[in-house]
């Protein structure tokens, strides 16, 4: 699976969950860029791709991801264990 | 020692500053341990013995971190544990000193246990230093923190600025500017310091304290069970409102200041909370080092943990139009109140702190219920937020006000009573003297149920306008964070991009118009130094 391919499902989840299909996450697109997008629907966008994937976040790097580029790169990492 | 006391002012500060600079010309090593034994002087100045406390604590820390280090990713489920034992000692550390006479006390209360009540003296600042640490070790074991020497984490746990009451800063937020800060004289940073410090005394000194001798008796009249009249429950309750509210920001600005000197930066930890139009606003403003340790290392982990538990159970989540009932109670109601009652008991062992952490709690769950709501009653966002933002005010300050007689009131039975007498029900009465001389507000006053009583004016004139002048300040003014924005006085801050007249009007400037206001404003805090009094915040 590629970045792009990802990203593409990463797009679809947020989008069904937002109920918003304008939206397309790129690597640096940041929470605040994408409308409705509050600490709520965060921790849900989280757990829904964790349901995706079949992985599991760390707490500590839930925290701290700093764009939608950098939970792209976390799920290649737990996805290649 | 007090940062409000002649020993401070004019002997420590003075002598570590210049044994740093000095110290900074020939290296940065000697000057930053020079701060580290400071910072421990100053923590030993109240109670020498308070160092051989925290002295053995940092040395467990640091040896539980070192481990947490080494084990790393290695051997998960050992950094698991190292992690769990190292958060339970602390809290039990934090627990022993501040939570067993209390629940001794409690104890005798229900089961008749008939425990001597051990009376132990809290050393200073522990809640907000036992806090840091568990950061600190939550944040090796993420990985968030990697490299750290015993000399770094020494600075970082003492560092005499905010060692007593916060900001609860991050190691990854302070230890960055401690390996470039270049350790010398620099004239904008003692500016800088020295207009912060001295407004804050300045806050603390001239506008709260005040305020603590006009409200202390009617708390203590209504511990004694003697019911409080509407404009004496009024008083109590917002006086000491603006009384926390000038302590906790002359405090934090102090601190802001005083680690400038040193060339450091402080988060922000109180931005004007009385302006918030929401509760959940409130929680960002005030304390907000606090709401921010809170949020990070309670809440969220909490909240992951539940929506993965629905989620694998297949229930709806909490989000949106769609949200249903047992969503919002499970993944919203129940993580807030546990948080919040963490929050009361964390500011004191005593009933009254916990009913204040769950009214809050209970505060904020219903402000984010209305969010949820809101969208289905009210279409338009647009109009509704410009409509309804001075109704958010209002309701919001009233909430604030209330719960802040419950956590001052000594005992929750008191708070109360403070209640009952601010919505009438023990009456309402003015001196006869202020009663007849209001001219046609006077029968109008009568008519509404204001009975005269023959008691001297001069308190509820006193009260009245301290009250309002600082209500003024506290809603009307820029807050020094906005006066100094375009030197970053804490972390992240920036100047607003189109800033508020009155804003652009009270910007500091080196001037000398500044220079007067500075040289007043500090005469006038150093003429009131002398009565030995604490801030509110450092008895947590």
């Amino acid at each position: 699976m590629t970045q792009d391919d990802i990203l593409a499902t990463l797009t679809q989840t947020l989008r069904d969950l937002l109920g918003d299909d304008e939206i397309v996450l790129a690597m640096d697109t940041l929470r605040e860029d994408v409308p409705n997008w509050d600490s709520f629907n965060y921790i849900n966008f989280i757990v829904a791709t964790e349901a995706e994937f079949g992985i599991k976040f760390r707490i500590a790097d839930v925290e701290s991801f700093p764009d939608v580029g950098a939970v792209v790169r976390a799920i290649e990492r737990l996805r290649a264990r | 020692m007090l940062f409000n006391s002649y020993a401070f002012i004019f002997g420590f500060l003075p002598l570590t500053l210049a044994g740093f600079w000095v110290l900074g010309h020939r290296r940065r090593d000697w000057a930053l341990l020079w701060l580290t034994a400071a910072s421990l002087v100053f923590y030993a100045w109240w109670r020498p013995i308070n160092v051989l406390l925290i002295a053995p604590s940092i040395l467990i820390n640091y040896a539980l971190s070192l481990a947490l280090r080494r084990t790393g990713e290695d051997s998960p489920a050992l950094a698991r544990a190292l992690l769990i034992g190292g958060i339970v000692f602390n809290l039990c550390f934090l627990g022993y000193f501040k939570y067993l006479t209390f629940l001794q006390g409690t104890a005798n209360d229900l089961f008749d246990a008939g425990f001597t009540l051990t009376h132990l003296i809290l050393p200073l600042g522990i809640s907000f230093i036992t806090f840091q640490k568990i950061a600190f070790l939550v944040d090796v074991h993420a990985g968030r923190v990697k490299e750290f020497t015993f000399r770094n984490y020494a600075l970082f746990v003492l560092f005499f600025p905010q060692l007593v009451a916060g900001p609860i800063v991050h190691y990854r937020e302070m230890m960055p500017q401690f390996a470039v800060a270049p350790c010398r004289f620099s004239a904008e940073n003692a500016a800088i310091g020295v207009s912060l410090f001295f407004m804050g005394l300045f806050k603390k000194l001239v506008l709260a304290d005040p305020l603590s001798r006009l409200v202390a008796p009617l708390y203590a009249q209504a511990a004694a069970g003697t019911p409080l009249t509407l404009t004496d429950a009024w008083i109590a309750a917002l006086g000491f409102t603006l009384q926390i509210y000038f302590d906790f920001s002359g405090y934090s600005d102090m601190a802001l200041g005083l680690a400038r000197f040193f060339g450091i930066k402080l988060p922000v930890n109180f931005n004007s909370p009385l302006k918030s139009s929401s509760i959940i606003d409130f929680w960002l403003r005030w304390h907000v080092s606090l709401t921010r340790f809170l949020t990070a290392y309670l809440y969220n982990p909490l909240t992951l943990n539940l929506t993965r538990r629905r989620v694998a159970q297949g229930k709806p989540l909490f989000g949106g139009r769609n949200t249903t009932l047992s969503a919002f109670v499970w993944l919203l109601a129940m993580p807030t109140l546990l948080t919040m009652l963490i929050s009361g008991i964390w500011h004191g062992a005593g009933y009254a702190y916990i009913l204040w952490g769950l009214l809050h709690g209970l505060l904020l769950v219903v402000n984010h219920g209305w969010r949820v709501l809101r969208p289905r009653i009210f279409l338009d966002a647009k109009s509704y937020n410009r409509a309804m933002k001075p109704v958010g005010f209002v309701l919001t300050f009233l909430s604030v006000v209330f719960a802040m007689a419950m956590f001052r009131a000594p005992t929750a039975g008191s708070a109360v009573t403070i209640w009952q007498g601010m919505i009438g029900m023990f009456g309402a009465t003015l001196p006869e003297a202020i009663l007849n001389r209001i001219g046609p507000a006077g029968p109008w006053l009568t008519a509404l149920g204001f009975t005269p009583a023959w008691t001297s004016g001069s308190f509820l004139m006193e009260a009245t306008l301290r009250i309002a002048a600082l209500l003024a300040i506290a809603l009307c003014l820029p807050n020094t964070l906005e006066m100094l924005a375009r030197f970053e006085p804490a972390i992240g801050v920036k100047p607003a991009k189109q800033p508020e007249r009155l804003v652009r009007l009270l910007t500091w400037e080196p001037t000398s118009a500044w220079a007067l206001t500075l040289a007043v404003v500090t005469l006038a805090g150093v003429l009131s130094l002398g009565e030995l009094s604490e801030f509110l915040y450092w008895q947590f």
